[in-house]
């Protein structure tokens, strides 16, 4: 299948999904209301400065309520569905309409995202109420809020019916990821970090807007049903083979890039994890981040109107995917290197969205949320528990110490999910099902791809054990970190074993996470009901016939199981059985001139921030001092004040005129009718000449 | 028996203004009673009249069989201005409680004077609020010019008397006595462009002149006597509305006048004026009688309106920048409102005639609500006039200044405000008139207004008080400041009811 074949395909792919055109039930709307009511309940508790746990158990019961439904909704899915809530935007004019209602477009897509979404947030919110308790009566109810705002734009986003509500969501739950990065507000870097999270984002959601707009503009309308009916029919205005609709595909690109944090404008992920812990397992590992797969997967029949934009998508997914394991390789803090694994996972899901398997991005995205959400949240018990610290090197034989032990397995299991173990772990089907595409498609340079996808799932194996032979394995010793906890004021500092809450959460997601591991038919079965549906079949057709060993779906888990344990191994070698070997290698490599920037770089992300500040911010910053200069000197001084001070110097000349003396009122009253009635009717060539001029263009 | 009939009609249309002219006679005989509480009765009354006199509009306006025979002109205008008027003319009858008669009432009350019937007015100032409202409502009804004379100076000669007692302060007796010669001096202009328009077409009935103006359209071009007389008719009557160039006296006579008295002026008489001149014109039509080719007004006429609008809308607005006075300063933005009004009465029957009504609905809920924040308080009992009294409001009233800060925005035409809906369709209703260059002048002209209205906005809610605004209490009485607020929150909600508001 060559590119111009996969071209020609295009519009016949988009055709092999069902639209909704029937109403499901109304009562899915609390699966949406449920969430803001708990906003709105903590909001209170907050007023009433609510000095207990109360905001954490609203917010459990509320979302746990809205999973329910959402696993109510899902067991009595026959068909794709809309749910009408309200109405919102209703605008006709002459023969245009412009409708975006609140309401759901509810198939399979919407709910296998919903059901972890609501699932994993209930579950997390759980752990945060434990893990915040520090801030009781003071924060805690706002934290509960900022979840609570999170989940609703969330349920917003991936329910929506329409472009319009999905861009309300998309930009809540960016609001939302501020407010919760921000949480610590009187940190700095805290601070900072939320700013730079919402920046960067705007860029993308920029390019959401525009794709919005596009949308409305080629095809009258922003609602699903209505748009992939006629997208199915062919049935789009002239303009179909124009800019505008070949444009739509990359502007949601931009979105799904900022949101996803992917090349260029991943920069914000990693600061990002500023905010408290839950907040990074939940919105910057297991959901929000993957909004912009579920955008591509939403609009895939849009993806495929332009042949270029897929192989792009793949492309970005898979550097994303090296650039950001590479950097993960060199980092010592424990949850920034959750944080370039993550954008490096995420890469493999768009490498998966680019490559048309949906089914195999949505499984990644599926098994990657448990995963991701026990790393992180057994990264937030360490950092509770040793006051703070959260550098791999400070911290070391977890698993010797009391009370840690199912910290220590879980997250062991959860490394292994990552690195991928062969068999046992979710994370080894999931991106194996993507890998395996990588070699099967064919496009420009993919088999490339296909062997960056591989180098990167090394890469991943050795560094997630890098951190879990690092903290867990190994000679007990830790220093504590800087926070001030109640038991640590004086005396000798013990770290705190996680609670049994804690414990049960982190029990509870791995056990999601193996149950994973079996849901891979189903959730092929899932996507293919969906919009997402796109380019499946055809690519299966594709391969029909391959024999066994050219067939890289049947060779593929045994090269990809291979990698992973080889990553481990090093990994093992370097930080477990003869910890000095790293430091001798990074010292070796060092004072080496060749290849001494290697690690350098490495470690300093490849100077990517720098680089944006040196290209984007300084410029502007150089601007914006120049643009201040502009407008105090030269514009306020020289055109507003001028300006204004015409309509003033005019008023003055009028002025003696109203000297508050009757008889020149009257005077002046007589005179201005004289002058009328002498410019109309003593003056003829006046009045022509006015009124050519004021009878415009008639 | 055909007369009788007619007559039957024309009385069945003023019913509401019958009903209030006796409302007037009730207030002005309960103004003169001992009892302090049937004179504290006298607003009450006054709203309650006005309220059954709106129930009675739609009443008699529902009759459809009488209103299709009616021998109007505008028959349609007369339910929707009548309605505005009396609804207005119940948040302004609000305000002007508690302000004639203070010094008396409080003697009376410390038991340092008797009750003496000749040293109160408040019952007459009600019964010519009253009276003034008549007169205003009239004017939809005027099928001749007589009556549309008597109708307007119905409503004028009351409010001379309303800005003499509106306050006890020589500077009140002063703007009275401006604001009454040169209100003559109009009338006896507009009286003079009528007798004009009579010798032209032998007739003082409005239909009537309407048929003889398309019969003198149709043969050699309308008569040079008759544009004369509109123009001079139109002329006067801008009086009324404060156009150029009848404004002189706004200025002076707004700010002599009490506060809620000037809301008053600032309201009526130009809703009145409003309504004259659109019946005036309707005689020529605004079918291009005597120009070939060109719908609109006739020329002359065309060209007359036109530059008084745009004469008027930036006159009014330059001359509000170098105001220090906030009465000053929102006489001459009433000034500038009547430029933007005018557009509507330029692009004619339909779009610019609806919106010229909804135009003065949006001014009148907004001005009042200005001025209802000015009536509602006070320095040791004087009025506050200067703009820097209202600052750093919001610290000692956050309401008020909220209040005035809404009205203020609404004046310059803010969205989505009802001030913004009134001037967008005024400048749709010209852009369909093809009337883009006057159109292009009130923008330019809303622009100017921006610098002074967002002083408004500014100085009562950003700056800080200053010892002059700290000494400023609220007045004894509640109702001006619940007037400003039932203003505001007009001016919010009622632009969500835009569609079934236009009329």
């Amino acid at each position: 299948m060559t590119l111009a074949t996969l071209a020609m395909l295009a519009p016949r792919l988009a055709h092999e999904f069902p639209v909704a055109d029937a109403a499901g039930p109304e009562w899915a709307a609390w699966i949406l209301w449920l969430p803001a009511l708990s906003t709105v309940l903590c909001g209170m508790c907050a007023a009433l400065r609510v000095r207990n746990k109360l905001p954490a158990w609203i917010t459990v019961s509320l979302l746990s309520g809205s999973f329910i439904l959402t696993a109510m909704l899902f067991a009595g899915y026959e068909q794709p569905v809309t749910i009408h809530l309200v109405d919102w935007f209703g605008i006709t004019w002459s023969d245009t309409t412009f409708v975006a209602n609140f309401a759901f477009y509810v198939d399979r897509l919407t709910l296998l995202w919903m059901l972890f979404v609501t699932g994993l947030g209930t579950l997390i919110a759980l752990y945060a109420g434990e893990y915040m308790e520090g801030d009781v009566g003071a924060g805690y109810s706002r934290f509960f809020a900022g979840i609570s705002v999170f989940l609703f734009a969330m349920t917003a986003l991936v329910m929506a019916d329409n472009l319009l509500m999905l861009y309300l969501g998309w930009e809540g739950v960016g609001f939302a990821s501020y407010w919760l990065i921000g949480y610590y507000y009187r940190k700095p870097s805290a601070v900072a970090a939320a700013k730079k999270a919402f920046i960067v984002n705007r860029i993308g959601d920029l390019g959401l807007a525009l794709a919005v707009y596009l949308t409305w503009h080629a095809f009258g309308t922003v609602q699903y049903a209505e748009l992939f009916a006629a997208v199915q029919a062919n049935d789009f205005s002239a303009e179909a083979g124009g800019w505008s609709v070949q444009a739509i595909p990359f502007l949601l690109m931009l979105a799904a890039f900022g949101k996803s944090a992917q090349l260029p404008l991943y920069v914000w992920l990693p600061d990002a994890m500023e905010g408290p812990t839950p907040v990074s397992a939940l919105i910057h590992a297991a959901t929000m981040v993957t909004a912009g797969v579920f955008l591509l997967c939403r609009m895939f029949p849009l993806m495929v109107l332009n042949e270029l934009a897929l192989p792009v998508v793949a492309w970005v997914g898979g550097l994303t995917a090296l650039f950001a394991a590479s950097i993960a390789m060199a980092q010592h803090d424990i949850k920034r290197i959750f944080a370039y694994s993550t954008i490096s996972q995420l890469g493999y899901m768009f490498l998966g969205v680019g490559l048309f398997t949906t089914a195999g991005a949505a499984y990644h995205v599926f098994t990657h949320a448990f995963f991701k959400a026990v790393l992180f949240l057994t990264a937030g018990a360490v950092m509770h528990g040793f006051a703070g610290q959260i550098d791999l090197r400070k911290v070391s034989g977890l698993r010797h110490m009391p009370g840690w032990r199912v910290t220590s397995y879980t997250m062991l299991y959860a490394c292994m999910c990552l690195a991928g173990v062969p068999l046992v772990t979710n994370g080894f089907w999931s991106k194996d099902a993507i890998m395996a595409e990588a070699f099967a498609a064919v496009g420009p340079g993919y088999t490339a791809l296909a062997i960056i996808a591989l180098v990167t799932a090394l890469l991943t194996a050795y560094y997630t054990f890098r951190v879990w032979f690092r903290v867990c394995a190994g000679p007990v010793h830790y220093e504590p970190g800087l926070e001030q906890h109640g038991d640590a004021a004086g005396g000798a500092f013990h770290p705190r074993p996680p609670r049994l809450v804690i414990n049960l959460v982190l029990l509870t997601i791995s056990a999601g996470a193996v149950a994973s591991i079996f849901c891979a038919e189903w959730i092929n079965g899932m996507i293919e009901g969906s919009t997402a549906a796109g380019g499946l079949p055809a690519v299966h057709e594709a391969h029909e016939g391959a024999g066994v060993w050219s067939d890289p779906h049947a060779w593929m888990p045994y090269v990809a199981g291979a990698v992973g344990l080889v990553g481990i191994a090093i990994a093992w070698y370097l930080h477990l059985a003869n910890r000095t070997a790293a430091d001798d290698l990074k010292r070796a490599l060092q004072g080496n001139v060749v290849s001494a920037w290697l690690p350098r770089a490495m470690e300093n992300k490849w100077y990517v921030d720098e680089l944006y500040h040196g290209l984007i911010r300084a410029p502007l910053w150089l601007l914006g001092h120049i643009l201040n200069l502009l407008d105090r000197y030269v514009l306020d001084m020289v055109i507003v004040d001028g300006v204004a001070r015409i309509p003033r110097m005019l008023g003055r000349g009028f002025q003696p005129l109203a000297n508050g003396v009757l008889q020149s009122y009257a005077v002046s009253m007589v005179g201005g009718v004289a002058l009328i009635a002498i410019l109309v009717f003593v003056m003829p060539e006046f009045l022509e000449m006015l009124n050519g001029w004021i009878g415009g263009a008639r | 028996m055909v007369d009788s009939q007619a007559m039957l009609d024309k009385v069945w249309f003023i019913l509401p203004e019958i009903w209030l002219v006796i409302g007037a006679m009730v207030v002005s005989m309960m103004g003169l009673s001992g009892t302090r509480l049937v004179r504290d009765a006298v607003p009450v009354v006054v709203c309650c009249f006005l309220a059954v006199a709106m129930a009675g509009i739609a009443w008699v306006y529902g009759d459809a069989d009488r209103l299709a025979g009616i021998d109007l002109l505008m028959p349609q205008l007369g339910p929707y201005v009548k309605m505005i008027l009396c609804a207005i003319g119940i948040v302004l009858a609000m305000l002007s409680v508690g302000l004639i008669d203070r010094p008396l009432e409080d003697s009376l009350k410390s038991g340092r004077a008797r009750f003496d019937p000749i040293r109160t007015s408040r019952g007459e100032f009600f019964a010519f609020f009253l009276l003034s409202l008549v007169g205003a409502m009239l004017v939809c009804n005027a099928n001749d010019l007589i009556w549309l004379f008597l109708a307007l100076e119905l409503t004028s000669l009351p409010t001379y008397i309303m800005v003499a007692i509106s306050r006890p302060s020589v500077k009140a007796q002063e703007a009275a006595v401006k604001y009454f010669f040169l209100g003559a001096l109009a009338a006896a202009m507009f009286l003079y462009g009528f007798a004009l328009l009579y010798g032209s077409t032998g007739t003082v009935v409005l239909t009537e002149m309407r048929d003889a103006f398309a019969e003198q359209a149709a043969g050699d071009g309308l008569n040079r006597l008759a544009i004369v007389g509109m123009i001079l008719a139109v002329l006067g009557v801008s009086f009324k509305i404060v156009a150029v160039p009848m404004h002189f006296y706004a200025a002076d006579v707004y700010e002599g006048a009490a506060s809620p008295v000037t809301a008053f002026l600032a309201f009526v008489p130009k809703t009145a004026g409003i309504v004259a001149i659109i019946l005036l014109l309707g005689t020529v039509g605004w079918s291009g009688h005597g120009a070939p080719g060109a719908g609109g007004l006739p020329q002359p006429i065309l060209v007359t309106l036109w530059m008084i609008s745009v004469l008027t809308m930036t006159l009014g607005n330059v001359g509000a920048l170098l105001q220090r006075s906030a009465k000053r300063l929102l006489a001459y933005s009433s000034i500038a409102h009547s430029g933007y009004l005018l557009i509507g009465v330029i692009a004619g029957p339909g779009m610019g005639i609806n919106a010229v009504l909804f135009y003065l609905l949006a001014y009148g809920v907004m001005n009042t609500a200005a001025f209802a924040v000015l009536s509602g308080l006070q320095r040791q009992g004087e009025e506050i006039e200067s703009l820097d009294d209202l600052a750093g409001l919001r610290h000692r009233y956050p309401v008020m200044a909220v209040v005035m800060a809404v009205a203020a925005l609404s004046l310059l035409g803010f969205p989505p405000l009802l001030g913004f809906w009134g001037k967008f369709s005024l400048l749709i209703a010209g852009i369909e008139a093809h009337r883009m260059p006057l159109v292009v002048i009130a923008l330019v002209n809303s622009a100017i207004s921006a610098w002074y209205y967002l002083r408004l906005v500014g100085l009562p809610i950003l700056a800080m008080p200053t010892p002059a605004s700290e000494s400023i209490t609220h007045r004894p009485v509640p109702w001006a400041r619940v007037a400003a607020v039932i203003a505001a929150l007009g001016l919010v909600a009622l632009p969500l009811f835009v569609n079934e508001l236009l009329p």
